[in-house]
């Protein structure tokens, strides 16, 4: 404003070429000032969001409602939503399951692009979430067996998964009856960890909105997109 | 230096009339700040060039590349020579650790051998590179069976294994699984097992996970971009 107002008047009063002549250091600092503002716009507005890549998801070998062995691999590929609680779980105990529920019926929301969500349920009440109980808690639960699956295995197994690979923890205070921390895990096709949330009734707007997060990134890596992609990690766009 | 003094030389001003107009203080700015700029650029292009990446595009691993490594939990485990040997007497060392059984008919042999051809690529730097192979069946792999076993692939590897307790504990930390299962009356059991190779870093960071099927090149070329 107020240089196109010097302009005008120096221009007027008849030195004003020599001013505004477009000299090296005019041109150097526009344009670092160019990529600066550029830089500034791209981290605060930021255009691209991304998740943070948390750290390698865990590695485990257990079996489903059918008794078939699942394993991570057999997730690869696939975007996975973790829960972890005991079907026999009811108020005060906090009930994870719900929030399984809200995911999966609106799983339709979610453009992936052909990319799969998977929920998985991990039950660390092995004696009494045998396959029978599990099926009828899968029934009772409305879940798809094509999206959702609940697993179980043996208790030291269990345990180095879900208590060292996840962190979440949990422990059985009296029979029947455990104490946990109630967790989502969102884990990527790549078996990278990228979104933990520790609470018993998470925010599914925001659950799908990350899903949608990592299947884009997927999608959009491609040439420059992929820089783009890669500075929008270095520059922590996270989503707020 | 001489730029320092031309600049005093041009602030004193009039008694150095050509000094100053040969560089006008905006010149001299703008000079410096350009150098500073060139000299940027030329630092990172070394930067890039000297850990072996091109200088253009990010220059992609082969493998998964973990992008903000945790420390990885320290484990102990037996060697070959029956030590315990921790993954901490490895610090300043990339180690490569595989999973896998010397009863293991096809993936695992695959994989080791690539891990030899690994070390050769690598020449004068797998000094640097520690190849250790953890047994997931302790019940068979003694740790003599398991030392002849992984030598005769390289002179410089190592055999590991522990309890069932250690072991899952690294497996699941590193993203893999294992599992006994029944094999045929000629081969026993088997074990089912994830064939991935995994790079720990100098301070025993979890860097790179190579897929089953990861040419020994391949490895070598982005180990090298992990050594110093």
């Amino acid at each position: 404003m107020s240089t196109s107002g010097d302009l005008a008047s120096s221009a007027s009063a008849g030195n004003g070429r020599k001013r505004f002549r477009l000299t090296f250091p005019v041109i150097l600092f526009s344009v670092l000032g160019v990529l600066g503002l550029g830089l500034f716009a791209f981290v605060t507005i930021r255009p691209i969001q991304v998740l943070p890549r948390i750290s390698l998801g865990p590695g485990y070998f257990l079996t489903d409602a059918n008794g078939e062995a699942v394993t991570n691999e057999d997730f690869r590929g696939s975007l996975v939503l973790y829960n972890f609680t005991y079907l026999s779980c009811e108020e005060p105990c906090p009930v994870t399951t719900d929030t399984m529920q809200a995911v999966q019926s609106r799983l339709g929301e979610v453009d992936t692009g052909g990319i799969p969500i998977k929920l998985v349920t991990i039950s660390f009440d092995p004696a009494r979430d045998t396959p029978e109980v599990i099926r009828a808690a899968a029934a009772e639960l409305g879940a798809d067996p094509a999206v959702w699956t609940f697993l179980t295995g043996a208790p030291e197994r269990l345990k180095w998964l879900i208590g060292g690979g996840f962190s979440v923890y949990y422990e059985e205070k009296q029979p029947q009856e455990f104490r946990f921390d109630p967790a989502f895990m969102l884990v990527d096709g790549a078996g990278v960890l990228r979104a933990e949330y520790r609470t018993a009734v998470p925010d599914v707007d925001r659950i799908l909105r990350d899903m949608r997060l990592v299947t884009d990134e997927v999608h959009n890596r491609q040439g420059v997109a992929n820089y783009a992609y890669d500075a929008a990690h270095l520059f922590l766009c996270y989503p707020r | 230096m001489a730029k320092i003094t031309d600049l005093q030389e041009s602030e004193l001003s009039t008694e150095k009339p050509v000094a100053a107009r040969i560089l006008s203080p905006g010149k001299l700015y703008a000079l410096v700040a350009a150098g500073l700029l060139l000299g940027l650029l030329a630092g990172w292009a070394v930067i890039r060039v000297s850990q072996g990446r091109p200088l253009f595009g990010p220059g992609e691993f082969h493998g998964l590349v973990i992008q903000s490594p945790p420390p990885l939990s320290n484990f102990a485990l037996t060697a070959t020579n029956g030590e315990k040997i921790s993954l901490l007497d490895f610090r300043g060392k990339l180690v490569v650790l595989y999973f896998g059984y010397t009863y293991c008919p096809d993936v695992c042999p695959a994989t080791m051998v690539e891990l030899k051809h690994m070390m050769e690529a690598l020449g004068r730097d797998a000094r640097d590179v520690q190849v250790i192979m953890v047994s997931v069946d302790p019940d068979r792999d003694t740790p003599e069976k398991l030392g002849e076993y992984v030598t005769q692939f390289n002179p410089s590897f190592i055999g590991m294994t522990g309890n069932e307790n250690d072991l899952l504990g690294i497996t699941t930390e590193l993203g893999i699984f294992y599992q006994k299962h029944d094999g045929t009356p000629a081969t026993g059991y088997l074990i089912d097992h994830t064939a991935t190779v995994s790079v720990l870093d100098e301070d025993g960071r979890l860097r790179l996970v190579f897929p089953f099927g990861t040419t020994g090149e391949d490895m070598a070329a982005d180990l090298r971009r992990l050594l110093p």
